[in-house]
């Protein structure tokens, strides 16, 4: 079964890069609307928000331009995510760039514990925070969404990764170019900024 | 002995199997005798399930469309080109 699924996947997308090259505009604005998100987080985090996008739209022109060599080791996304990561890379490095690990980013005042550590207030279980409820719930997802965009370009990197795209820290480590330890923190900080975000709103 | 704060800032850790073996015991007996911070694991774990379901996107004014057209235009030249 699992086999199967794979299979149909790794068809699926050999049907997509066949499309591409072939020039069928709905594969190009299937891959677009796919991959422009994450490959533009990327950029974010090594580059920094004021010339991502420009490396975004090079890296779009370099894949295509190499589309037909494309030997499908890897999957259309970790190529495409690969190309914009080196591009980035080597803008950082003929610029002498230096995007902050955490620009921006303050640690909330932490209110919660008292001198020894310990919680001072209960935390109670969240019953109705399922996915399923978010997704009914606009108001909370929004709030999910303005705390997420609050965050730092290399956290917002971690968790789009890592929690949203299931890549491994080993991979995020190589892609962003940063140590494991840092993308443990920068992805713990991102987790952290998204709960309190929905604790509050559940206080309210 | 691990305090509640220990927990918060080692909980992603925990979750993802990244402790060496002393600590990941010394934080779970901690969850064993503290309830806040079972509810807190608790909260976290569904913060990432909802995170990965609402999958939050960068700000971005790129007209998508037009980049794919862009792209398209492109792939004909280049790959009619090459013919």
């Amino acid at each position: 079964m699992i086999k199967n699924i794979f299979k149909s996947q790794r068809d699926d997308e050999n049907t997509l890069i066949q499309n591409l090259v072939a020039g069928d505009p709905l594969a190009f604005e299937y891959v677009v609307a796919e991959y422009h998100n994450l490959m533009l987080s990327v950029a974010r985090a090594i580059v920094g928000d004021s010339i991502a996008d420009e490396v975004v739209q090079e890296a779009w022109i370099s894949a295509i331009k190499a589309l037909p060599k494309f030997e499908g080791r890897s999957s259309l996304k970790t190529w495409l995510v690969q190309i914009v990561s080196n591009g980035a890379k080597s803008r950082v490095r003929r610029e002498n760039r230096y995007t902050p690990l955490d620009d921006g980013w303050e640690a909330v005042p932490s209110d919660k514990f008292d001198q020894t550590g310990h919680r001072i207030d209960d935390v109670l279980p969240w019953e109705t925070a399922t996915p399923e409820a978010l997704l009914a719930n606009t108001q909370l997802q929004e709030v999910i969404e303005q705390a997420f965009q609050a965050l730092p370009a290399m956290q917002r990197a971690a968790i789009t990764m890592i929690d949203m795209e299931g890549y491994k820290i080993d991979e995020v480590c190589n892609i962003l170019d940063i140590s494991s330890s840092n993308a443990r923190v920068l992805l713990h900080r991102a987790r952290v900024a998204v709960h309190d975000a929905i604790e509050q709103h559940q206080d309210n | 002995m691990l305090q509640c704060k220990d927990v918060t800032d080692e909980t992603s850790n925990y979750i993802e199997g990244d402790l060496p073996f002393s600590k990941r015991i010394a934080l779970f007996l901690h969850l064993m005798i503290c309830r806040c911070c079972r509810n807190y694991v608790q909260q976290f774990r569904k913060t990432i399930d909802t995170v990965s379901v609402v999958r939050p996107q960068e700000v971005d004014e790129t007209d998508r469309q037009a980049l794919a057209k862009k792209l398209h235009a492109m792939c004909d030249k280049t790959h009619s080109g090459e013919k």
